[in-house]
């Protein structure tokens, strides 16, 4: 069962890299930004599996920080991005 | 080899692939959506580590708070962000490249020459557990055997937010921080922003209480509180409160003023500053955590809200 949780846990870890490919590539801030939010919901299945695997039932307690944290900064990058996205919506996606 | 090794490698790849990417990209915006995704991947590594309490500080400030307000400075600074033209010259960027180059060879020769094994007091530290009744070393050392530091560092973070206010225009001197927020009262960003704080203020104030006996504490506990609040003001749900007002710079000296007292009791009453008396120590401990997280939550929030710029009856 560990190891095959175990797996599941470098599954998810190989869609995260995935997801930071995103990141690296964009082109725009808002598909910067949604990766990132993949990236948090990843690591939060990535940290209860990590709790199980490593009987560390504390992990739990950071996943819920991390879950709580990832969309107050989802929200914060949409309100203070906004502005400057709208602003030059068409000039981000061609400059990156 | 295991699949666990393969995971730590796979792992650390990844964010040594991302730290390189957030330093190159050239646009701040990008760097910071880089250095938020960063923070969450530490956090995994602190947790890897057995290192839970760095692990929820970590996602909290890394992955969090100080993701959100490198964007504020990112989303000012994109206005002025230098163009082609007025690029630093190439003596500039050789003097630069050195000087990084330098620092990061003394950082590692500092790590080479470590000893090993490390000098450690953790053994001193759990065999005397007993003298606070607090499972948790981590909250131990920080509230008991090392509380002169803890101190210090709530007054950081008391002159750090004297340091942003003192960035006020004086016609705004007073009045409250950050642009009045209005939102539809239909949309979706409202509709979290009443949803999401009950459940934050919960795990918040858990997070705080199981630090006694688990991983937690008050500076964690203080970062989602924080943000819940701040959740709450850019959903225009909420305002800023005025800088002058009296509860509010209460509220900011009550952790510091209050491990101030005890220490000062201990001192009068007791063996030396900051010592608490075995039967006591729980609940000295509790109650200044107590006026802590009340402290560290609106000094967090009230840091990312940053100079006051509008009179308080706006």
């Amino acid at each position: 069962m560990t190891e095959f949780l175990t797996a599941a846990v470098g599954f998810i870890l190989a869609m995260l890299a995935l997801g930071l490919v995103s990141i690296l590539r964009g082109p725009g801030d808002a598909d910067r930004m949604m990766a990132a939010q993949l990236i948090g919901t990843g690591g939060i299945a990535t940290l209860l599996l990590l709790g199980t695997v490593a009987n560390l039932p504390a992990a739990i307690d950071v996943a819920l920080t991390l879950a709580l944290l990832a969309t107050f900064a989802s929200i914060a990058f949409v309100k203070k991005g906004l502005s400057s996205l709208e602003a030059d919506g068409s000039a981000s996606t061609e400059t990156t | 080899m295991s699949i666990a090794t393969i995971f730590e490698i796979v792992l650390a790849a990844v964010v040594l692939g991302l730290g390189i990417w957030t330093i190159v990209v050239r646009e701040t915006y990008s760097a910071t959506v880089g250095y938020v995704a960063y923070g969450l991947l530490v956090a995994l590594i602190w947790v890897r580590l057995d290192a839970i309490d760095v692990a929820l500080t970590e996602a909290a400030i890394g992955g969090g708070l100080g993701g959100v307000l490198l964007l504020g400075a990112a989303a000012r600074l994109r206005d002025s962000e230098p163009t082609v033209a007025d690029a630093p010259g190439k003596a500039v960027r050789v003097c630069a490249a050195i000087l990084s180059a330098l620092t990061a060879a003394a950082l590692a020769g500092a790590v080479l020459v470590l000893p090993d094994p490390a000098p450690t007091l953790a053994p001193a530290a759990a065999s005397n557990a007993w003298a606070t009744s607090l499972a948790n070393p981590v909250t131990n050392v920080l509230m008991a055997f090392r509380a002169m530091d803890t101190m210090l560092e709530k007054v950081v973070l008391l002159l750090a937010i004297i340091g942003v206010w003192s960035l006020t225009p004086d016609s705004a001197w007073g009045g409250r921080p950050g642009p009045r927020h209005q939102a539809d009262p239909h949309s979706v960003l409202v509709f979290l922003a009443r949803l999401l704080p009950p459940i934050g203020i919960v795990v918040g104030i858990y997070i705080f209480w199981t630090g006694a006996n688990h991983p937690g504490g008050a500076f964690q506990g203080g970062a989602i509180l924080a943000a819940m609040w701040l959740l709450a003001i850019m959903a225009g749900l909420a305002d800023t409160p005025p800088v002058r007002s009296r509860w509010l710079r209460l509220v900011l000296i009550a952790g510091p003023g209050l491990f101030l007292v005890v220490g000062l009791a201990g001192l009068l009453f007791g063996a030396a500053f900051l010592s608490y008396p075995p039967a006591q120590a729980k609940p000295l401990i509790l109650g200044i955590e107590v006026a802590m997280i009340l402290t560290i939550a609106a000094t967090l929030g009230l840091l990312l809200a940053g100079a006051p710029e509008r009179s308080a009856r706006q």
